[in-house]
C-alpha cells in the first residue's frame, strides 16, 4: 500500500496541472477579460456587428451618438454629425480614432465583476470634451475647404473643438473608403503637414535660449534675400527688422540667416523639445508624429528647414500642445478627448508632460506672439479676444499655400491653444486667422453660458 | 392552469425593469451560496485526517513491533514496503500479508531468495497459505509472528479515531442548495421567460427532493460523510440550470438520467463494500464493455465528427462513457493481483482494445482520456519496468491514433494557441466561449440570459464557458476546483486505505475526471486543442450524467473516515 500512496503523487501532478492551467487562464482574463467580452463576436454587445448599447455626448451633454439594438443614432442636426463625425466615428468603424473604436470598452460598459451585465439597462454614457456648437462653428468656418481645427484648454488639457475635413454625414450613406478623398482621416490626429512659418516659433524658441544678443539683432531685408545663390524670398521687403519684427512680419531672410546662426545640431534638438517629433498621446490615441531634416552640411536645406519648408511635417495636434506649452509658461499639458467625471481636473490641471519651454523663453516668446498680433495680423480683428498667434503659409506645390494660424488665448475662464489649417487656403492670417477667431468666440460664449 | 403559469412565465416581460433589479441582485446571493457549499464541502474534504485502524501487529525477532494498517501489506527490505524489515536475507518484497473480509490472515511469498516458512512448512511461492495470529513465520531466517490487537490498543485505536475531525453536517449545506435552486427557478423565469418549461422547473424541484430523501436516508442508517454528494448534487443543479437555458426541452431527460446515475452510484457503494465479489465482477464487465463497443462500431452514427453514439428507439446513447466504469474497475486490484502478471497483461489488453475501437470510431478526446487513464494506472499498478513496458505499447497506440485522425487533429492544432487568429473559422468554438465567458465577469449575466448557447456544443464541450457567462467566473472556476479537491482526498484517503482495489480505483477515476476536466475546459479556452470532451456532471448528455453518478461511487469506496461513506461498511 505504501508504495501506491507514493506514486499516487503523480495523480497529485495531474491536479497541480489542472489547477495551473486554470491559475493562467485566471491571469488572461484578468488581463484580457475586457478585449475579449468586446469582440465583434459577442452578440450580448453587438447587433449585426455594431455595438448596441451606449451614448456618445458632446461637453455639454448634447448626444451626438446613440448606439441600440435597433442600430446607431446620431445627433438629429446635419452640420453637428457631419462636424463631430471624426470625433464619434462612423458606423462602418473607418475612422480608426473616433470613440466608437477606441472608447468601445467604455461604452460596453466592461468589468471585470459584471463583464457586460448592463445594470443601468440604459447602457453607458460617454461625454467628450468637445463642444458640438465649436465644432460647428468650425466646420462652417472651414467652409468646405480641406483642413482641420484644434482647440484645447491648455490647463485642464480638454479638446474643445476637433473638426478635420473633407467630412461626411454618418447617418447617410458612407463614402467609399478606397476613393482617395480621405473622408476617413482625421488631419489633427494623423495629419503630417508642412509648418510653414508657424514652425518659426520653434526657431524663435532656439533663438532666445542661444543667442544672448538677439536684442541687437538686425536684418536687411530686400524682399529676395539672396544667400550663397538662392533666394529666400518674402512677398515684400521688410526692410530693416529687428529679431522681433522678423517674426511679426514673418522674415524668411532672417529667419534663414537665424537659423543658420543657431546651427543643424540645436535646431533638431529645439523640434524635439517642442514636442514635434513625437506621437502625442490623447486617451491612448497616439497621433502622428513629426519629422525633420537639419543637414549639416547643406546650409540652403537648413535655412528652408529653419522656416518651416523643405522637409519639415508636423502634427497639428502636436503643434497646439506646443502653443499651449508656450501659454502656460512652458509646461505641456496632455490633451485629452473624454470629459472626467470629477471636478478635480478644474482644480489640478491635466496631466503634465513637462517643461517644454524655459520659463522666461515662454514669457519672451509670448510677448512676441502677441507683438504679431499688434504689429501684423491686427488686433481688431478678433472681437477684443486677447490672442497671441503666429500665421503660416506653406507652399506645398499647391496652386494655392497651405493657410495656418497657430497660437492661443489668455483669459482665466477660457484658455484655449489652437491650431488650424486650411489647406490650399492662401495666405494664413487672412484665411486661417478668421476661422480661429469664429471657433474661439463660440467656445467664449458657451464658456460664459456655462458659468451663469 | 395553463394560463395562470403563462401569466407567472410572462411577470419578467411585463416588469422588466423589476426583473432587471432582481438579477442584479441574485447573482450575489448565487455566488455567495455557491461559495459557501462548494468551500465547506471542500474543506471539509481536505481536512480530514484518517487515523489508519490497526488490524494486528507483526512482530520480528530483536526487531520490533510493526503495527499494521492496511489489509493489504508487503513485506520487505525496500523501503516502501509495509512493512519494512531492514535485513540482508529478507528480500526487498518478500511476501504479503492480507487480511479478508472474514477477520482471517493470508500469507503468500512472492517468490522471495529465501523463501518464506510457516510453522515448519516451506511455502511455495506465489501461492495463498492461511495464517492465524501466534504462527511462527520465519522469513529469510529471520522468526516473525502475527500478533492480534489487544483489547486495549484497539480502545486507544477507537480514541484516536474519535479525535479525528468528523464530516461536516450536511444540513446547512442542504439547506444553501435547497435556497440556490429556489433562485436559480426565479431567475431562469426571468432569464427565459415564456421560453422555459414547466418541466423544466420541476426538475429542479425533484432534484432538491431527491437530495433531501438521499441524505435523511443514509444518514439515519449511519453513514455521516455526504460532502462528494453535495458537490455533485450542486453540479447538477448548474447542469440542469444549463440545460433548461440551452433547451428546456431536455431537462427532463437529464434529470432521469441523474436519476439513474444516482441509483447506480448507490447500488455500487454497497456492493463494492465487500472486496471479493467486488473482484468478481471483472470478467463481466470485460465482457459487457467489449459487447457495448462492438455494438457501437456496428450500429453507430456519427455526432459530431465521432461515430460514438448508439441510437436505440429514441434514445441515444454512448456507449464509451459506460466503459469508463469498467475500465476503472479492470485496472484496480489487489496487492496480490498486482503481482500477478496476467491481471496486468489482461489491463493492458482490455485497453488496447478500448483504445482500438474508439479510434475507429473516431473519437479522440474519449481516447485520450482512456490512454492517460491507462498511464496512470499502470503506474500506480507496477512502478517500474513493466509500465516502462506498457508506456511505450501505449505511446505507439498514440501515434497510430494520431495518423488515424490526421486531417482532423491537424487542423484543431494549427490554431492551437491563436485561436483569434482564426475567429469565424478554425477558432470560432474558442473565441466566442472566450468573448461570452468574459462578458460574464466574476458574477455572471444570470442564467438564462447568455448567449453562447447558440454556439454549436455549448452546453457541452464548451459548457465552462457557458457557466462562465450565465453564472460568472467564480463558479466555474470552484466547479473546477471541486475536481481537484475529490483527486486531493483520494490520494489523501490511500493511508488508511483497506485495499490497492480500492485506492486504485479511486485514484483512477480521479485521473478520468481531472483529465475530461483538463480537456474541457483547456480545450474550450484554447489552452490545449478542443477535443470534444465533456465537464464531469456539468455537461449536458445523459449517459455521460449518468456515469459521473455512477463514478462517485470510486470517490465514495476510498472515504475512510470513520462511519462517513456508504460505501464502506460499519463496523460493528
Amino acid at each position: 500500500m505504501r508504495k501506491q500512496e507514493r506514486r499516487a503523487v503523480i495523480c497529485l501532478l495531474l491536479a497541480f496541472i489542472l489547477f495551473a492551467g486554470v491559475v493562467l487562464f485566471g491571469s488572461r482574463f484578468i488581463r484580457d477579460g475586457g478585449k475579449w467580452a468586446s469582440f465583434y463576436g459577442n452578440s450580448q454587445i453587438y447587433t449585426d456587428g455594431r455595438i448596441n448599447r451606449g451614448t456618445v455626448s458632446d461637453r455639454n451633454g448634447e448626444v451626438l451618438l446613440e448606439c441600440t439594438r435597433d442600430g446607431f443614432f446620431y445627433n438629429d442636426d446635419y452640420e453637428t454629425r457631419r462636424a463631430t463625425v471624426h470625433a464619434v466615428g462612423d458606423p462602418g468603424g473607418n475612422i480608426a480614432s473616433g470613440a466608437i473604436n477606441v472608447f468601445k470598452s467604455q461604452l460596453i460598459g466592461y468589468d471585470i465583476l459584471n463583464g457586460t451585465y448592463d445594470n443601468s439597462s440604459q447602457g453607458k454614457k460617454i461625454r467628450l470634451t468637445i463642444d458640438a456648437e465649436a465644432n460647428v462653428a468650425a466646420y462652417e468656418a472651414l467652409g468646405g475647404r480641406t483642413g482641420t481645427v484644434g482647440v484645447y484648454n491648455y490647463k485642464t488639457g480638454e479638446i474643445m473643438c476637433m473638426v478635420s475635413t473633407p467630412t461626411f454625414d454618418p447617418a447617410d450613406s458612407l463614402p467609399d473608403a478606397d476613393d482617395g478623398e480621405g473622408y476617413y482621416f482625421n488631419n489633427f490626429l494623423d495629419g503630417k503637414i508642412t509648418p510653414g512659418s508657424t514652425f518659426k516659433l520653434v526657431t524663435a524658441t532656439a533663438v532666445i535660449d542661444n543667442i544672448a544678443d538677439r536684442d541687437s539683432y538686425t536684418f536687411d531685408c530686400d524682399g529676395e534675400n539672396e544667400y550663397e545663390g538662392t533666394d529666400f524670398t518674402d512677398i515684400r521687403s521688410h526692410g530693416e527688422v529687428s529679431f522681433k519684427s522678423a517674426l511679426a512680419q514673418s522674415c524668411n531672410g532672417a529667419f534663414g540667416e537665424l537659423t543658420r546662426e543657431v546651427g543643424a545640431k540645436t535646431m533638431q534638438e529645439y523640434a524635439e523639445k517642442a514636442g514635434l517629433t513625437e506621437p502625442v498621446d490623447v486617451n491612448g490615441i497616439k497621433t502622428a508624429a513629426g519629422s525633420f531634416d537639419f543637414p549639416e552640411d547643406d546650409n540652403i536645406k537648413l535655412s528652408w528647414a529653419g522656416i518651416g519648408q523643405a522637409d519639415d511635417l508636423v502634427n497639428p495636434c502636436a503643434m497646439m500642445v506646443y502653443m499651449g506649452a508656450i501659454a502656460n509658461e512652458g509646461e505641456a499639458v496632455q490633451p485629452t478627448l473624454i470629459k472626467s467625471a470629477t471636478f478635480l481636473r478644474e482644480i489640478t490641471g491635466g496631466k503634465s508632460l513637462g517643461r517644454y519651454l524655459e520659463k522666461d523663453t515662454a514669457a519672451e516668446l509670448r510677448s512676441m506672439m502677441k507683438n504679431n498680433v499688434v504689429e501684423n495680423y491686427g488686433e481688431e480683428n478678433f472681437d477684443g479676444i486677447d490672442i497671441y498667434a503666429k500665421s503660416g503659409t506653406a507652399e506645398t506645390g499647391g496652386y494655392n499655400p497651405d493657410a495656418w494660424f497657430v497660437g492661443f488665448t489668455d483669459d482665466v475662464d477660457a484658455p484655449y491653444a489652437f491650431v488650424v489649417w486650411v489647406k490650399d487656403g492662401g495666405h494664413g492670417s487672412e484665411v486661417a486667422a478668421p476661422i480661429a477667431r469664429s471657433v474661439i468666440r463660440t467656445l467664449e460664449a458657451n464658456a460664459e453660458s456655462d458659468d451663469m | 392552469m395553463e394560463s395562470i403559469l403563462y401569466r407567472l412565465l410572462n411577470m419578467a416581460e411585463t416588469y422588466p425593469e423589476i426583473a432587471k433589479e432582481m438579477t442584479t441582485v441574485m447573482r450575489w446571493f448565487f455566488v455567495v451560496l455557491a461559495a459557501y457549499i462548494l468551500l465547506v464541502s471542500i474543506i471539509s474534504l481536505l481536512t480530514t485526517r484518517c487515523t489508519p485502524e490497526i488490524w494486528g501487529y507483526f512482530l520480528v525477532e530483536n526487531g520490533g513491533n510493526y503495527p499494521i494498517t492496511h489489509w493489504e501489506n508487503v513485506v520487505g527490505r525496500s523501503r516502501s514496503a509495509d512493512i519494512n524489515i531492514p535485513l540482508r536475507t529478507i528480500s526487498n518484497n518478500h511476501a504479503i500479508i492480507n487480511r479478508r473480509d472474514d477477520e482471517k490472515w493470508i500469507i503468500k511469498d512472492l517468490g522471495s531468495h529465501n523463501g518464506t516458512v510457516v510453522n515448519g512448512f516451506k511455502l511455495v511461492p506465489n501461492k495463498r497459505y492461511l495464517i492465524s495470529t501466534g504462527d511462527e513465520i520465519v522469513m529469510g531466517g529471520v522468526h516473525c509472528t502475527l500478533a492480534p490487537a489487544s483489547v486495549e490498543e484497539s480502545r486507544n485505536n477507537e480514541k484516536m479515531r474519535r479525535l479525528d475531525k468528523e464530516p461536516v453536517a450536511p444540513w446547512k449545506i442542504l439547506l444553501a442548495i435547497t435556497l440556490f435552486q429556489v433562485l436559480t427557478i426565479v431567475q431562469l423565469i426571468i432569464g427565459m421567460g415564456t421560453d422555459i418549461t414547466a418541466g423544466a422547473l420541476i426538475c429542479i424541484v425533484l432534484l432538491s427532493v431527491v437530495m433531501w430523501a438521499y441524505v435523511t436516508f443514509f444518514k439515519a442508517m449511519g453513514s455521516r460523510g455526504f460532502e462528494m454528494e453535495m458537490i455533485a448534487f450542486f453540479i447538477s443543479t448548474i447542469n440542469l440550470a444549463v440545460t433548461a437555458s440551452w433547451n428546456p426541452g431536455n431537462t427532463v431527460k437529464q434529470f432521469v438520467a441523474m436519476m439513474m446515475g444516482l441509483s447506480l452510484m448507490i447500488f455500487m457503494c454497497i456492493y463494492m463494500r465487500e472486496l471479493e465479489r467486488t473482484r468478481k465482477l471483472k470478467p463481466m464487465l470485460i465482457g459487457l464493455s467489449v459487447i457495448l463497443l462492438l455494438l457501437n462500431l456496428a450500429l453507430g452514427t456519427v455526432k459530431y465528427g465521432a461515430a460514438n453514439w448508439i441510437q436505440i428507439g429514441g434514445l441515444s446513447i454512448q456507449p464509451s462513457e459506460i466503459v469508463k466504469l469498467a475500465f476503472v474497475f479492470v485496472g484496480a486490484g489487489t496487492l496480490e493481483e498486482l503481482y500477478q502478471k496476467n491481471s496486468t497483461i489482461m489491463y493492458a489488453a482490455f485497453a488496447f482494445f478500448c483504445l482500438a475501437c474508439l479510434a475507429i470510431m473516431g473519437d479522440f478526446g474519449t481516447a485520450l482520456i482512456f490512454f492517460a487513464t491507462y498511464l496512470i494506472v499502470s503506474f500506480l499498478r507496477s512502478g517500474d519496468l513493466s509500465r516502462m513496458i506498457l508506456t511505450f505499447v501505449g505511446a505507439a497506440l498514440m501515434g497510430l491514433m494520431i495518423l488515424r485522425f490526421k486531417p482532423y487533429i491537424a487542423s484543431r492544432f494549427a490554431v492551437w494557441g491563436h485561436v483569434w487568429d482564426f475567429a469565424d473559422n478554425e477558432g470560432y468554438q474558442q473565441t466566442r466561449t472566450m468573448s461570452f465567458g468574459a462578458g460574464g465577469g466574476l458574477l455572471g449575466l444570470g442564467a438564462g440570459n447568455g448567449q453562447l448557447k447558440y454556439v454549436g456544443a455549448s452546453s457541452t464541450d464548451l459548457v465552462f464557458g457557458f457557466v462562465m457567462e450565465e453564472w460568472g467566473f467564480i463558479i466555474a472556476v470552484l466547479l473546477v476546483l471541486c475536481i481537484i479537491t475529490l483527486t486531493i482526498f483520494s490520494v489523501m484517503n490511500i493511508v488508511a486505505g483497506r485495499s490497492t482495489f480500492y485506492t486504485i480505483c479511486a485514484c483512477s477515476a480521479a485521473t478520468m475526471f481531472l483529465v475530461q476536466t483538463i480537456l474541457n475546459v483547456f480545450g474550450a479556452v484554447d489552452l490545449f486543442p478542443l477535443t470534444g470532451v465533456t465537464f464531469p456532471f456539468l455537461s449536458t448528455g445523459g449517459t455521460s450524467m449518468l456515469a459521473s453518478w455512477a463514478m462517485l461511487a470510486f470517490f465514495k469506496a476510498a472515504d475512510m473516515r470513520q462511519s462517513a461513506s456508504l460505501a464502506v461498511r460499519k463496523e460493528a
